[in-house]
């Protein structure tokens, strides 16, 4: 089998549009959880959201802004990025054996709100020519492959929560069993719309704002934890069969060791340890690894009331005894939840905590709820530790579960 | 006031950042990087400034001025009746 290394990455976070710089916050602890500045904030009873800041007219022009949703902004930004951090040669690369698998919940959902807006609210008789490109679904996968003239796969994984572990996953996969030699992975979301926002509000997941600090209302494991923080950005890394990265001296981050995916099917909001454990041992069978051999888990770790309960019992259903000795940390506390991208960039965050030999902190921890009782490495990253494999768990609304392993390389 | 070309002129401007000195009545779309997706979007722009509707059967259009020429016309037809 194929072994497949990761050689670059990029980000665009609510927590700085560069991964190094993402990282650092997270070691500081920082949060990207503000007050939104949109002018609907006054009719949301949820004012706050994890929001990127990027100024796209700057970055692209007037036009090509103008012809791609803020999602595909996003796509674009963190796959050149990651292009650029991998020293790809784009003239010189089999564009046939390049491709890209992109994770997105809501797509182009600015796009559709707008189109929206226009004939409902303003009574417009006709649409923008772009709305049906820049609205779809694969839209912000499809910008990376027209800018860059990817000739390789190009896939749209759309599973919620999960939906960028399951495109890093899966071209993974695609490079592994010899269907690719590089692929960029990852994902991107920017849902934070007055129509999308009101439907979270709807579902009565989304976190109260701390009346102290803004920043600290998601409180991932705690006993005050109140729901989730939407967020947005992308996280993209390339991915590259070993010997090939090898042979044009790359620099290799970590390498993917395994992956696995599984339904958790008894509720479409609801999780169950049964559901989320069955994904991690099929990730840890995947890798050969056993629970002892994972230095630190990237959790889930919504703040949801029902997720942390459950996934703390899914960790100890699998790592038995090591639960108690594994770090989980959730850094969804600073940088919320990103959906489709969410996954990406905590998997960014698990590379270079291998990097780096740094583990990020799940911060706002300060009330202890007895049903969570892991290390989650509260309110304090940790540095100087030996990391070897690391675990990003990803699970969702309507089942799909995503679980990555990354391990430092070794030849 | 300002004459259709003008109008039109200032829409191709503003959306496609080209250049206005190369915006001449004889000017093909094609010659100023216009494909048949962005002669769509100028089109639903004119739409939205002269309030006229273009039908899918008039988007034959070839040079700027074809385009001045075909929303003259329109404004004229479908002028509500005074």
């Amino acid at each position: 089998m194929r072994r497949v290394v990761v050689t670059g990455l990029g980000a665009i976070t609510p927590l700085g549009n560069q991964p190094e710089q993402f990282f650092t916050n997270l070691m500081a602890g920082k949060s990207g959880v503000r007050r939104m500045q949109a002018e609907f904030v006054d009719q949301l009873d949820t004012k706050i959201a994890a929001w990127v800041d990027f100024d796209a007219i700057a970055h692209y022009g007037k036009h090509k802004a103008s012809s791609l949703d803020r999602v595909s902004q996003f796509s674009l930004y963190a796959a050149t990025q990651a292009i650029e951090n991998a020293g790809l040669d784009m003239e010189t690369i089999d564009k046939a054996r390049m491709g890209i698998y992109l994770g997105t919940g809501m797509g182009g959902a600015a796009s559709v709100e707008e189109g929206y807006i226009r004939l409902y609210r303003d009574n417009a008789t006709r649409l923008k020519p772009f709305t049906v490109l820049m609205a779809m679904n694969n839209a912000a996968a499809s910008a990376v492959g027209l800018e860059y003239k990817l000739a390789g796969p190009n896939l749209t994984f759309s599973t919620a929560c999960s939906s960028s572990s399951i495109a890093i996953g899966e071209a993974y996969r695609q490079i592994r069993h010899g269907y690719a030699d590089v692929m960029l992975a990852g994902g991107a979301e920017a849902l934070l719309t007055f129509g999308t926002i009101k439907a979270w509000e709807a579902l009565r997941t989304l976190a109260k704002e701390d009346e102290q600090d803004a920043g600290a209302s998601c409180k991932p494991f705690a006993g005050d934890r109140s729901g989730l923080v939407l967020g947005e950005g992308a996280g993209i890394v390339v991915l590259e069969e070993m010997e090939s990265a090898l042979a044009r001296g790359a620099n290799i981050y970590a390498e993917i060791t395994g992956f696995g995916s599984a339904n958790d099917s008894s509720h479409i909001t609801q999780p169950t340890a049964d559901g989320q454990a069955y994904a991690m041992r099929a990730a840890l069978s995947c890798a050969g690894l056993q629970p002892a051999d994972i230095g630190y888990i990237n959790a889930h770790g919504t703040a949801t009331a029902l997720n942390d309960p459950v996934e703390t019992a899914s960790i100890k259903q699998v790592f038995g005894e090591r639960a108690m000795q594994t770090p989980v940390s959730s850094t969804k506390s600073m940088h919320g939840h990103l959906m489709g991208a969410t996954a990406a960039v905590e998997f960014i965050a698990c590379v270079l905590a291998l990097k780096h030999q740094s583990i990020p902190p799940t911060m706002n921890l300060q009330v202890p709820d007895p049903q969570c009782d892991l290390d989650y490495v509260p309110n304090q990253g940790r540095t100087n530790v030996a990391l070897t494999n690391v675990m990003s768990n990803s699970f969702a609304f309507g089942g799909t579960s995503g679980v990555l392993i990354a391990s430092l390389f070794k030849q | 006031m300002s004459t259709t070309f003008d109008t039109l002129k200032q829409i191709v401007i503003d959306k496609f950042d080209i250049e206005a000195a190369k915006i001449l009545p004889e000017a093909t779309l094609e010659s100023l990087g216009l494909d048949s997706l962005d002669t769509f979007d100028m089109i639903f722009s004119a739409e939205e400034t002269f309030n006229i509707k273009v039908p899918n059967s008039e988007v034959d259009i070839k040079t700027v001025e074809d385009v001045v020429n075909l929303i003259d016309r329109l404004v004229k037809e479908q002028a509500p009746a005074a």
